[in-house]
């Protein structure tokens, strides 16, 4: 019977729990993908590039994890919160409390049960089209990954349903707790009116200077290290709190004051609402501060380790290729793509010395970042006479980068001897031709680099005793590159359905509690359309009451990532990278989110006609 | 004297024509004089409150014509209508209705605000009637800290401020105890007799209904006879009783075809 009564009361309150949904479905997916991502053990054990992914897909785990429990607490105490009089209403046609509880707490389980085995779907699907975008990104094939990966189903399933068993089984016991009348009167809630705030210009400050803190801390991370990273996050929350509480109402009010404004059509209002509204959600929307800077710098940091992999890779390797004996075939690549700068060395090779010609070396010398200055610069000629000194040349610092730059394969497998072109010619061993080229754009040829790299595998066995192309591998930009873009491509996808995942939740919070209040709302709304408000003018000011909401904790939020992807300075070169893509994808989410809450709650207040 | 109200054959269908089809108001007419101060009365169902909400413009007429203050509203668009509730009409409800997240300053002064007028206007204007109805000392509280006396003459002024051609009362002392309730009416009648202001009250109570100078049975949605008040209040509220009974006797009242 009880069965029966909750499962109509469930479909009164469809709207809510399908938001509900939503949010539940796309964590369910996003955190499936990173387990199946994580966990794949063959897929591990295959290849060593794919092994530095999981790692980061498995911190994504731990984290998505940890805002998902939070995200299930908070909704469905929100969602048992609207159904307090139905709750009541139950006990008082006699049903037992242990009855009752039972009931709530299967339909959370099935509900948890449905978004399960929808979200496993999509995360399904997810895990597909990720995986095939880092396929074709790192152009490697994944032969041992699983889309469909039982482990990674059964850990989602264990998680999601444990979580939720946790959280209504609390918010059952507390709602157990209340009385029968409370439970009844519980939809005749007002907001209290907003209090008068006191010393609020001192805790402004103290916002301020929290933030200020923060700001510092994260700005100058690279100094501050550890300090930085304790108290950047800590100072910044703290900041932002504040900041929120003593601000909101002190907006409200000073816009309030300016009579102008406020006694202008229905300006009053919309003000009115908003005092109230601000100040029973000042908490709220500092939390969503934070999780919107947490979303968003997810999604910029992903973006700026990505571009990253770019950007540094050109700051060790001034040349795009560097060939050994280069043959007709890796000859018809180059050809094929705009080399700016193309530089052939000789060099002789015996068992003791690698032999290099002074007067080649002279003519062109190649470009290296100089490790003192940073700047890229051409050695400075080298003398007549050097000096030997245990068995070794004693050449310039930038010589001695030079010469790896050169012979990134042999350098330092045996002494190396720069000599005038009469002692070379006279030198015993084995000539190889080394061809360095350098494009004006690394990132736009990959697929070439990747060719020359193939065919160069022929060529190494012959200069490197017991080279196997199987396990062995020599230093070169592109390899390098390989490995770096790999891990920075699964920063980027985690990153990216981290803050996509984060931002769903939070954005959902958010609309729950704006359409919490909408049915108080109602009598308002039809108040003003009886005293002759026109429906236009009642559909803007709702939508500009709600435009607020959403501007304030969005603009802080975005103002933390905007200091905040500073402190990525010490791991990478351009932390701003493309910020503005995040922010759009940031904007497009969060936008949809508004015009939804808008639309729902137009569509609660503003019954048509 | 002037005519504020005329309605003409005014009739309500609800619902779609045919067998589940429901006529509230059936081919209504009455005119109102500036100035007066009528009465609907009937029985639950008789269809007084789908009446005023005609009048109120709230509430299309299926067929039929209503005037106020020359103008014909039953011809107006949605946006017009609103226009003219905001100029034309003051409204009294039940449960007062006003707006909790707003002070009973902002309350008052929002008829004004929206006929955009100045602030200086505002001020002085809601200073004026706040003081005519004494409720000068709470004008920066909120409605939540009024008591219910308190909150109906906020009503009242919120209803007046723009001087409306016409005052609509929907069980204006419904929510209010006896002592209140005769607060109000007294307010309302000296209203209508020093100010002229035109007020048509939807009531069921024999009492309140004692304060109008008219009264209008509506039976069936349908007039079924009018009252003067000629002598005293005391016994116009007898006379009022009398006709009550004589309407509840009826055998076929409340019966619908």
């Amino acid at each position: 019977m009880i069965l029966k009564l909750a499962i109509n009361g469930l479909k009164k309150k469809q709207r809510d729990y399908l938001i509900l949904f939503t949010g539940l479905i796309i964590s369910i997916a996003v955190f499936y993908m990173f387990l199946t991502m994580s966990l794949n053990k063959e897929f591990i054990l295959q290849n060593s590039v794919i092994n530095n992914i999981q790692v980061v897909f498995l911190v994504g785990t731990v984290m998505l994890s940890i805002i998902t429990f939070f995200y299930l607490f908070y909704t469905n105490s929100f969602l048992l919160s609207l159904r307090k009089k139905e709750y009541g209403l139950y006990e008082l046609i006699g049903a037992k409390k242990v009855q009752i509880r039972r009931v709530f707490q299967i339909e959370t389980m099935v509900i948890t049960a449905i978004s399960l085995a929808i979200g496993l779907i999509l995360g399904i699907i997810l895990s597909r089209v990720v995986s095939w975008l880092l396929m074709n990104q790192l152009n490697i094939e994944f032969t041992q990954f699983k889309v469909v990966y039982l482990p990674a189903v059964f850990w989602t399933m264990v998680y999601f349903l444990v979580a939720s068993f946790i959280t209504s089984t609390v918010h059952n016991t507390l709602l157990a707790k209340s009385s029968i009348i409370d439970l009844l009167h519980s939809d005749m809630h007002n907001d209290g009116i907003p209090s008068e705030p006191k010393g609020s210009a001192l805790q402004i400050l103290l916002g301020i200077f929290f933030l200020g803190i923060g700001y510092t801390a994260l700005y100058f991370m690279e100094q501050l290290r550890f300090i930085g990273l304790f108290t950047a996050p800590i100072a910044t929350t703290l900041g932002t709190y504040v900041l929120f509480v003593a601000l909101l109402p002190i907006i409200v009010r000073k816009w309030k004051r300016n009579k102008r404004v406020n006694f202008k059509g229905i300006n009053s209002f919309t003000s009115g609402q908003l005092n109230f509204r601000l100040s029973s959600l000042k908490w709220v929307l500092a939390t969503i501060a934070l999780l919107i800077a947490l979303s968003a710098g997810a999604i910029a940091g992903g973006f700026a380790f990505k571009n990253d992999a770019f950007t540094s890779i050109d700051e060790h390797w001034q040349y795009d290729a560097t060939l050994y004996n280069p043959g007709a075939a890796e000859m018809a690549v180059l050809d094929s793509i705009p080399v700016e700068e193309q530089l052939t060395f000789r060099m002789k090779l015996n068992d003791e010395f690698i032999y290099l010609v002074r007067e080649e070396l002279n003519a062109t010398p190649p470009l290296i970042r100089d490790m003192v200055t940073y700047e890229v610069v051409r050695p400075d000629p080298l003398p007549e006479e050097l000096e030997i000194e245990d068995g070794s040349q004693i050449v310039s610092d930038q010589w001695f980068t030079a010469l790896y730059a050169i012979n990134p394969a042999l350098e330092g497998t045996r002494s190396t001897r720069i000599v005038p072109l009469e002692e070379y010619e006279l030198a015993e061993g084995e000539e190889i031709s080394i061809l360095l080229a350098r494009t004006a754009d690394f990132s736009a040829h990959i697929e070439e680099w990747q060719k020359l790299d193939e065919l160069q595998l022929d060529v190494y066995p012959g200069l490197v005793t017991g080279f196997d192309p199987k396990t062995d591998s020599v230093a070169t930009k592109y390899a390098q590159f390989k490995t770096q873009y790999a891990i920075a491509s699964g920063t980027f996808f985690m990153g990216f359905f981290l803050g996509l995942a984060f931002l769903t939740m939070m954005a959902s919070i958010l609309m729950f509690k704006i359409l919490s209040g909408a049915n108080n709302d109602i009598r308002r709304y039809d108040s003003l359309r009886k005293l002759g408000v026109r429906r236009r003018v009642l559909e803007n000011s709702l939508a500009r009451e709600i435009f607020i909401v959403f501007l304030f904790p969005g603009i802080l939020g975005l103002l933390h990532v905007f200091v905040g992807m500073r402190m990525f300075t010490f791991i990478m070169d351009e932390p701003y990278y493309r910020l503005w893509v995040s922010i759009l994808i940031f904007l497009a989410i969060y936008g949809g989110y508004y015009f939804f809450t808008v639309h729902l709650y137009r569509k609660i207040v503003l019954p048509k006609h | 004297m002037k005519t504020i109200l005329k309605a003409k054959n005014v009739t309500k269908t609800y619902g779609k024509k045919g067998s589940a089809a429901y006529t509230a108001i059936r081919d209504l007419s009455f005119s109102m004089k500036e100035g007066e101060f009528i009465g609907i009365m009937g029985p639950s169902g008789s269809g007084k409150t789908t009446l005023l909400n005609m009048v109120a413009t709230l509430d299309p007429l299926t067929n039929g014509e209503i005037t106020i203050d020359g103008i014909v509203v039953s011809s107006k668009t949605e946006n017009q209508l609103a226009d003219f509730r905001s100029q034309k009409l003051g409204f009294i409800f039940q449960d007062f209705n006003l707006l909790e997240n707003m002070t009973v300053f902002e309350n008052v002064a929002l008829p004004l605000s929206l006929q955009n007028k100045a602030v200086k206007t505002i001020q002085s204007r809601v200073h004026q009637v706040a003081g005519v109805l004494g409720i000068r000392d709470i004008i920066e509280k909120y409605p939540e800290e009024l008591s219910g006396g308190q909150k109906q003459r906020t009503a009242i002024v919120r209803a007046l401020i723009h001087e409306p051609a016409l005052l609509l009362a929907d069980e204006p002392t419904g929510a209010l105890d006896s002592k209140n309730a005769a607060i109000l009416l007294d307010t309302l009648a000296e209203l209508n007799r020093n100010q002229q202001v035109s007020v048509l009250m939807v009531t069921h109570d024999p009492r309140s209904a004692s304060y109008c100078s008219r009264l209008l049975f509506i039976n069936d949605g349908q007039l079924d006879r009018e009252l003067f008040q000629t002598g005293t209040r005391e016994e116009f509220h007898q006379e009022i009783l009398a006709v009550l009974g004589d309407l509840e006797r009826r055998p076929v009242a409340g019966v619908r075809i």
